[in-house]
């Protein structure tokens, strides 16, 4: 286990309840979870039981509605929506289960887009996009539509895409659910090397066991709550032993 | 700025899963373009017809006409006249005696009708309304062959001669050479002074006055003004001075001159100088109401046109809605997807107004140029349908890239061009048999600068503001549900 003071993403007491009418769906109740900076998280759990709502939350992409979600110690759902948009710019990548490529931009452009929000300076934003594809092993491949390319490739491009900004933790929901054996294999391993060499935090969310075996600790949700944290050992503290 | 125009031009060029879409962006651009176009060209028209009614009009009439309050008469006018033609902007003036009396014609015995009569010196008349040009017949009211004939042949006193309006003469019966009897006032019968009888002066018509304007032609006959001086007993009096300026547009500010430096006593009354325009109110302030109107009427059309605008958005708002939920994962802010649907539909706008204003500018062209045209069968027959073959044939054999894809755009340009040269032409009122309404012989068109860029602005605001409602609700996604949207 890493310690305290590595912490990245602190979250209280997290709730999360959908109403339909007068009905009340408590969907995460009182999650209490520590990220540590570098770590390889799994998220397992059966379906429906939440994984992905923690994973949006922690993202950013929608809010509790109890409970804090702090990074660095700061809760991010005090910034207004525009600072909060910049903030998911800046310091989170997400990889999906269904790449979300743009359908209308190449390959490129698609691994560019996060840092075109923000700079005017295009031609950097693309040395870097190129230099992420070449990372994953698309450099052919870069004035590819999405259309042009099979379904590894698309999330390969999809992990470039997620780490043009470098941000500090990439989050990523089933990035190996939807391909065969050795594209799960190939996007596996680039994702074990990222985190080697750039030292970004990974929560991933699964079904997958096997996965979910090599990474640094397990979170299992059950009902919405965390029934175990971090019992699992994990690939990295293997290796370091 | 440069990334949400990224993002909007990129859809603005792509070809949609959804043709549909395309087909109706198109049909926005269309619209707009056809509001626009029609709006320049009737505005053009009406401003022709305005412009062409008002030249007619200024040839012959005066710019300010003077006179007293009650139109009375009123003495020393030469010195009267002197101040008025010391400012600066005056260039002729024309003293007048202006006043309304009953005629009937030598055949008749019944007064027939109640005419203007314009007491006037020819050659002043001449100076400010170009009087000679629209008289056929003799002009000198004084010594004209017809009034020597007409004293020699005649028992009775002739006073001098007249120029009667064409079409008063036609109804009246009368030709050049009759004579026609004015009554002036009544007078004690000379035997039975109890009795009232019609003091009658004769006048014999020496021309006919035809301006091709109803209310002169109608209405008027002009006598020399001292023969009209002679009929009141009003010797060196006159009630009207006709004044004509430099510059027609500066009336109001010269007739409020001219009433400052014109003095009256209290006595004789309070001067009152009235501008052509306050003259022919009516008729210009119904061309600006029609003008107003149809502007008003465009503006809907262009409206209806923006509504496609904002369906052709919402309905991309709703495909690329997992687009906006991957884009705000991205980083993009509401801000940010608001201006990229905001952009796309602006451009639409744009476009439509651009070619509007082309379309418009080019069908007024073709209204006003004289130039030789090839035969309307060309248009219609050769150059629209082999051409729409030509062109689609093309279109599906070519790469659709960049060099083809323009060449086929200009081809398109060029012989739609063409068929308009060959189809629209100016529109003759000679030949419609309306020249004697509008008196003018072709359709006139006038382009007003002013309102084209107006129009433009007009509507690219409305196409703007058809485009905040998508944009809003592309903005408001949440980003988890679009992500999620199937």
């Amino acid at each position: 286990m890493k310690n305290s003071a590595e912490v990245l993403i602190r979250i209280a007491d997290l709730h999360k309840s959908y109403y339909d009418g007068e009905a009340e769906l408590r969907v995460l109740q009182g999650i209490n979870l520590e990220v540590y900076k570098s770590e390889l998280l799994a998220i397992v759990g059966a379906s429906g039981v939440g994984k992905s709502t923690l994973l949006h939350i922690i993202g950013t992409l929608d809010r509790p509605t109890a409970g804090h979600v702090s990074y660095d110690e700061d809760d991010v759902f005090n910034l207004p929506d525009k600072d909060l948009a910049g903030f998911r710019n800046k310091e989170i990548g997400f990889v999906f289960q269904f790449h979300h490529l743009l359908p209308e931009f190449t390959a490129l452009e698609n691994v560019a887009m996060g840092a075109l929000i923000t700079t005017s300076n295009h031609k950097t934003a693309y040395k870097e996009a190129e230099a992420l594809l070449d990372y994953v092993g698309l450099a052919e491949r870069c004035l590819h539509y999405p259309s042009q390319l099979s379904g590894g490739e698309r999330q390969r491009v999809a992990i470039a895409r997620a780490l043009i900004n470098q941000p500090r933790v990439v989050l990523a929901d089933e990035p190996t659910g939807n391909l065969d054996r050795r594209s799960s294999e190939t996007v596996l391993e680039l994702l074990w090397d990222l985190n080697a060499k750039s030292g970004q935090a990974f929560i991933i969310v699964t079904h997958n066991q096997e996965l979910a075996q090599q990474m640094d600790r397990i979170v299992q949700l059950v009902d919405g709550k965390v029934v175990d944290s971090g019992t699992s050992l994990g690939k990295s503290e293997v290796s370091e032993n | 700025m440069r990334f949400e125009w990224f993002v909007a031009s990129r859809y603005l060029r792509s070809r949609r899963k959804q043709s549909f879409i395309s087909i109706i962006s198109i049909i926005s651009i269309g619209g707009v373009s056809l509001g626009v176009a029609t709006v320049i060209l009737v505005i053009a028209v009406l401003d022709g017809v305005e412009h062409g009614l008002r030249d007619r009009f200024l040839a012959n009439e005066a710019h300010v006409v003077f006179r007293l309050h009650d139109h009375s008469f009123f003495s020393d006018y030469e010195k009267r006249i002197a101040q008025i033609e010391s400012i600066d902007e005056v260039v002729a003036t024309s003293p007048v005696i202006l006043s309304q009396i009953g005629v009937f014609p030598e055949y008749s015995d019944t007064i027939q009708d109640v005419i203007y009569i314009k007491g006037i010196d020819p050659d002043q008349e001449d100076a400010v309304t170009g009087f000679s040009e629209l008289v056929s017949g003799s002009t000198d009211l004084k010594n004209s062959e017809f009034i020597e004939n007409a004293r020699l042949i005649r028992n009775e006193t002739i006073t001098g001669g007249i120029v009667l309006g064409g079409r008063l003469a036609a109804r009246l019966g009368i030709i050049k050479g009759d004579v026609l009897r004015l009554v002036v006032k009544l007078v004690k019968h000379p035997v039975n002074a109890s009795m009232l009888v019609p003091d009658l002066a004769n006048f014999v018509v020496i021309g006919l006055y035809e301006s091709e304007m109803a209310v002169y032609d109608n209405n008027f006959g002009f006598i020399h003004i001292n023969d009209a001086q002679k009929l009141y007993n009003k010797t060196n009096r006159i009630n009207t001075i006709f004044v004509r300026l430099n510059d027609a547009e500066l009336a109001p500010q010269i007739a409020r001159k001219i009433e400052d430096s014109v003095r009256f006593s209290v006595l004789e009354g309070m001067p009152d100088a009235r501008t052509w325009m306050e003259m022919q109110a009516p008729l210009f302030s119904a061309l600006r109401l029609e003008k107003i109107a149809t502007t008003i009427i465009e503006a809907l059309i262009i409206l209806v046109a923006s509504f496609n605008i904002a369906s052709t958005l919402i309905m991309t708002v709703m495909e690329k809605t997992k687009d906006i939920g991957t884009l705000r994962t991205l980083g993009s802010s509401r801000s940010n997807i608001m201006r990229i649907f905001m952009m796309q539909g602006s451009v639409i706008g744009m476009l439509g107004t651009m070619l509007g204003t082309a379309l418009g500018l080019a069908v007024c062209w073709l209204l006003s140029s004289n130039t030789v045209r090839p035969s309307y069968w060309y248009a219609l027959v050769l150059i629209v349908p082999i051409l729409l073959q030509v062109l689609i044939a093309l279109w599906r054999v070519l790469p659709h890239k960049g060099r083809w894809k323009f060449a086929v755009g200009a081809l398109w340009i060029i012989g739609i061009g063409f068929a308009l040269y060959c189809a629209v032409r100016p529109i003759s009122f000679a030949e419609l048999g309306l020249s004697h309404i509008y008196q003018m012989n072709q359709m006139p068109i006038k382009v007003n600068w002013f309102f084209v860029i107006f129009i433009n602005v007009l509507s690219f605001m409305i196409c703007w503001l058809a485009t905040l409602y998508p944009a809003w609700q592309a903005a408001n996604l949440k980003p988890v549900e679009a992500l999620q949207h199937e």
